[in-house]
């Protein structure tokens, strides 16, 4: 048994063949692992996985824009809250079914970012950052005041996902729905990276020079990156709105937008395995063991002191991130076992 | 109305001028900016309500921890990301704002605080128009700060030291310019301005930890109207947008007046992409 | 903004491929190309040289666009067989055409492989877009086994395929130079631009790229413009030869011309080549 398991990881880190299947089957595992993770730990668990699984999501949207591509946006949380609303108010107000709202709700924000990267994408990347900032700025500021839409201050609700009137789910069904988008979502980016737009993206970010006289349109991929990027974080909005049932002001503030960077900077930028781990470590991190610790935990702001520290740690001395210590780590133990295996 | 949007944009000024010469010199976008004005805000309310020093007493003690932080963020920071690219180095000023956003409440506590202003009362009238004599003075202090600032910049040995270093670092390193000073400089600068304008805001709003985020916002967009290639750009854009939110707010809508801004702001861009001040600079390949 | 792209049939006697007329560009006061003039025949190998600073790249980045000429013209002979002004024209443009370049300070992606870094020259045969690369359609499966196949028949031309593997990262600067040729070359071009292939080679490794260049002008039925420092590599293997300083031509002719010319010896002088 012990032995099949540890193949099983070993698989999962070391074979990253291009053989198609192979990395299917690893994410699927994975996925397999999450279904089942809040019933062997704790069921109070699954609040907290689930929200880590959202953000997951929405930070595999950054890690593509700012590990492929080099960019930087601040508006990862105002992107979620208006996809967030707009699921609430699209299914609670008009009785939209989930899938419909699904996609009207996430089609607005990238329509919205596709706008606002049009404009400040084609002068220099940093613009983006700063017009996200401006962007997210206003958001916030239509979720407070704009209240026939957003229910101001107090939020609006939603209801778990009805899906073609047949599965009503509860919390335990919307958690395996976040499992499947996010599965799918990361295998859908994992071919991507390996193709010919994921090395147009990191060529851009390379060189810009190469990439134009290799004839890859800047403003283009910037732009599909920018769009992928708004396309995760809506959905990771719409998830989230349906898990927790509820959407207000407070959650979408740049507070967020920086933990979500603080994912990918600590699990690892460019990796898709490195996000995850990231988004465990950053949201279980101050859920589940910061809390616990006694005195120390109930100190407000410490876990933005420590993934502040982590960011800047991390990018001056192992930009690589947390993943490649893992893996590191596993490499070691493998690779003296199986020295030992052979003799 | 014009008036008090001259003193909005002068606090819009201060925070963008910190910006640029950060930019210059750094090459990076400084989103921590705000944030440690905003933390130096505090240090002040802590001087005067806990050390009992008067109200500029405290404010000159607040700038003195505020060059102090300054040096500390180039020191421990941003003098070892010399070599990290651009993009990852704008990521440590947002890691920045992660660590003051979480020290804040540690240290002052979750409640807002007051701060008083430097000249308690009093006011001209002009017809229906108050001018409060404090407006007067922020206005009068910030047109001084910049003023000298600009002769130093452009007239003095170390103002040179400051341009070489930032049209080229490795050039001005080689030249015998003593960069990393510079720089530290820079940073402590930066952050007093950055401060003072938190200072002068700080009365009329409180001392809270969002305080700056507007101020923040609008001085990033000011460097990006004004251009980052010259230091002046920023700084006149950022009056213009002091000005012209408030003319908005006043007479179309107060909620709306500052997206409404933005949005003219950014088909000001489309039209002219480096800005009112940009030159277009070819990139040597 | 820009200036419109003029596509103007100007009668370009069949032979010549690209036609530099009064090319001029200034950085400020400094006068970086003045005036220049000249023109490349097909499958000729056509050598630019000047001292350090004359302004041999710039007349390269003038061509691919990556500056804009404040005057002068740039016709070139599409693989199309069309002729086109290229000024004007957005730089990732160019390489459809039909030219390519290289840098002089090898531009690279450290990230990515050899193999991925001949690819990414290949970018303009894709037809997929991101959606199918995100599905991993047939279609886009096929088309990346295709490009796979071809970066690895000119790695095996450029005598690298056994590095295909390895990341561009860790390789001398010989190989990443021979690495930067391959990826050029994955665009099929009708016209090859090389600025310094020669810098940092051995006498060895100059001698096999000599041989190179000529077995690409025939291989790939290409001409080929080159700026180079090593003039015993010019004189060797240029049918022609420019020579300029100071941004200004001082003289174009064969190389026995240019090395008997009295003005490019002036400006030479001093140097030792
Ligand atoms: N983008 C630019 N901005 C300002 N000056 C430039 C720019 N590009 C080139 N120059 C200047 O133009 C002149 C010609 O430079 P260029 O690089 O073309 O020379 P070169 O002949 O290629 O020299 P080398 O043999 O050293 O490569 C130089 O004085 C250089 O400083
Ligand atoms: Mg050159």
């Amino acid at each position: 048994m012990a032995i099949i398991s540890k193949k099983i990881i070993k698989d999962i880190f070391f074979k990253t063949s291009n053989i198609l299947p192979k990395p299917y089957v690893n994410y699927l595992l994975f996925g397999i692992i999450l279904v089942i993770l809040p019933y062997i730990v704790n069921g109070s668990t699954l609040l907290t996985i689930g929200s880590v699984i959202v953000y997951a999501i929405a930070a595999l949207g950054l890690n593509l824009l700012l590990g492929y591509s080099g960019l930087i946006s601040l508006g990862t949380a105002g992107f979620m809250g208006l996809s967030s609303y707009f699921a609430s108010y699209l299914t609670k107000d008009l009785n939209f079914p989930f899938f419909a709202s699904l996609l009207i709700s996430v089609f607005i924000p990238v329509i919205l970012g596709l706008l606002v990267g049009l404009v400040s994408l084609r002068i220099e990347g940093y613009y983006l950052a700063i017009a996200t900032l401006a962007v997210a700025e206003i958001l916030r500021r239509i979720f407070e005041k704009f209240i026939a839409f957003t229910g101001g201050y107090v939020g609006k609700t939603a209801d778990y996902p009805n899906i073609l009137n047949v599965f009503m789910l509860d919390r335990e069904g919307t958690y395996i729905i976040l499992v499947i988008f996010l599965i799918v979502i990361m295998i859908l980016t994992h071919n991507l990276i390996q193709s010919p737009t994921g090395r147009a993206l990191l060529t851009m970010r390379g060189s810009d020079a190469a990439a134009q006289a290799m004839g890859i349109d800047i403003l283009k991929y910037r732009l599909i990156a920018f769009a992928l990027a708004t396309l995760y974080a809506s959905i990771a909005g719409v998830l989230y709105v349906h898990f927790n049932e509820l959407t207000y002001p407070t959650i979408w503030n740049l507070g967020l937008s920086l933990n979500i960077l603080a994912i990918i900077i600590i699990g690892g930028i460019r990796s898709i395995s490195g996000t995850v781990l990231g988004a465990f470590v950053v949201y279980s991190f101050s859920d589940l063991i910061l809390k616990e610790i006694p005195f120390i935990g109930e100190i407000p702001g410490l876990s933005n002191i420590i993934f502040g520290v982590l960011i800047i740690v991390i990018i001056l001395f192992y930009p690589q991130g947390l993943i490649q210590i893992f893996k590191n780590i596993l490499k070691s133990i493998f690779i003296r076992k199986d020295v030992k295996a052979s003799e | 109305m014009i008036f008090s949007g001259i003193e909005t944009g002068s606090f819009y000024a201060l925070a963008a001028l910190g910006i640029i010469i950060i930019f210059r010199t750094s090459i990076t976008t400084n989103f921590a900016q705000g944030v440690i004005g905003m933390f130096n805000a505090f240090m002040a309310t802590e001087f005067y309500y806990r050390f009992g020093y008067s109200t500029v007493e405290s404010i000159i003690l607040a700038i003195v921890t505020s060059i102090i932080m300054g040096i500390l963020i180039d020191i421990l920071i941003i003098r070892h990301a010399r070599k990290v690219n651009p993009v990852s180095k704008q990521i440590i000023t947002l890691g920045l704002i992660m660590i003051i956003m979480g020290i804040t409440p540690m240290i002052f506590g979750t409640t807002n605080r007051d701060l008083k202003r430097i000249i308690p009362s009093g006011q001209i009238d002009f017809g229906s128009l108050h001018i409060s004599y404090n407006s007067i003075l922020n206005i009068i202090l910030v047109f001084i700060i910049m003023f000298v600032l600009f002769i130093v910049l452009q007239y003095t040995k170390w103002g040179l030291a400051v341009r070489v270093t930032a049209s080229n670092e490795y050039t001005a390193r080689l030249m015998g310019v003593p960069t990393k000073m510079v720089t530290m400089i820079i940073w402590a600068l930066a952050a007093s301005l950055s401060t003072l304008a938190s200072i002068m805001l700080a009365p009329s709003n409180s001392v809270e930890v969002n305080m700056m985020g507007g101020v923040q916002v609008n001085a990033l967009i000011a460097c990006v109207l004004g251009g980052f290639q010259t230091f002046y750009g920023p700084v006149i854009a950022a009056y213009i947008i002091g000005i012209s939110s408030n003319l908005i707010v006043f007479y179309i809508s107060d909620t709306w007046g500052e997206p409404i801004l933005y949005i003219f702001i950014l088909i000001f861009i489309l039209i002219k992409p480096n800005g009112l001040i940009g030159k277009k600079l070819v990139k040597k390949v | 903004m820009s200036k419109k792209a003029i596509v103007v049939n100007k009668e370009l006697s069949n032979d010549i491929v690209l036609q530099v007329d009064n090319l001029s560009i200034a950085f400020g006061g400094l006068k970086a190309v003045d005036n220049l003039s000249f023109n490349i025949k097909k499958n000729e190998i056509f050598g630019l040289i000047g001292p350090n600073g004359a302004g041999k790249t710039t007349v390269f980045n003038c061509i691919t666009q990556f500056y804009r000429p404040n005057n002068g013209e740039v016709y070139f002979r599409t693989k199309r067989d069309k002729v086109v002004n290229l000024v004007g024209r957005p730089v990732y443009r160019i390489i459809r055409l039909g030219l390519v370049r290289t840098f002089q300070n090898v531009e690279l992606i450290r990230e990515l492989s050899v193999l991925d870094n001949l690819l990414v020259g290949a970018h303009i045969k894709y037809k997929t877009g991101f959606i199918s690369h995100m599905l991993k359609t047939k279609k886009a499966r096929k088309e990346e086994l295709d490009n796979r196949k071809k970066a690895i028949e000119v790695l095996k031309y450029l005598g690298i395929d056994h590095l295909k593997d390895f990341l561009a990262a860790g390789l001398s600067y010989g190989i990443l130079k021979r690495v930067e040729l391959g990826r050029a070359l994955m665009s099929d071009p009708n016209l090859l631009i090389l600025d310094e292939p020669a810098a940092g080679l051995n006498e060895t490794e100059t001698e096999q790229l000599a041989e190179t260049i000529r077995k690409i002008r025939d291989d790939f039925n290409s001409s080929i413009l080159l700026v180079e420092h090593d003039m015993r590599l010019v004189m060797n293997i240029c049918d022609r030869i420019c020579a300029i300083s100071f941004g200004k031509l001082l003289a174009i002719g064969t190389p026995k011309e240019i090395q008997s010319n009295k003005n490019v010896q002036e400006a030479y002088l001093g140097k030792d080549d």
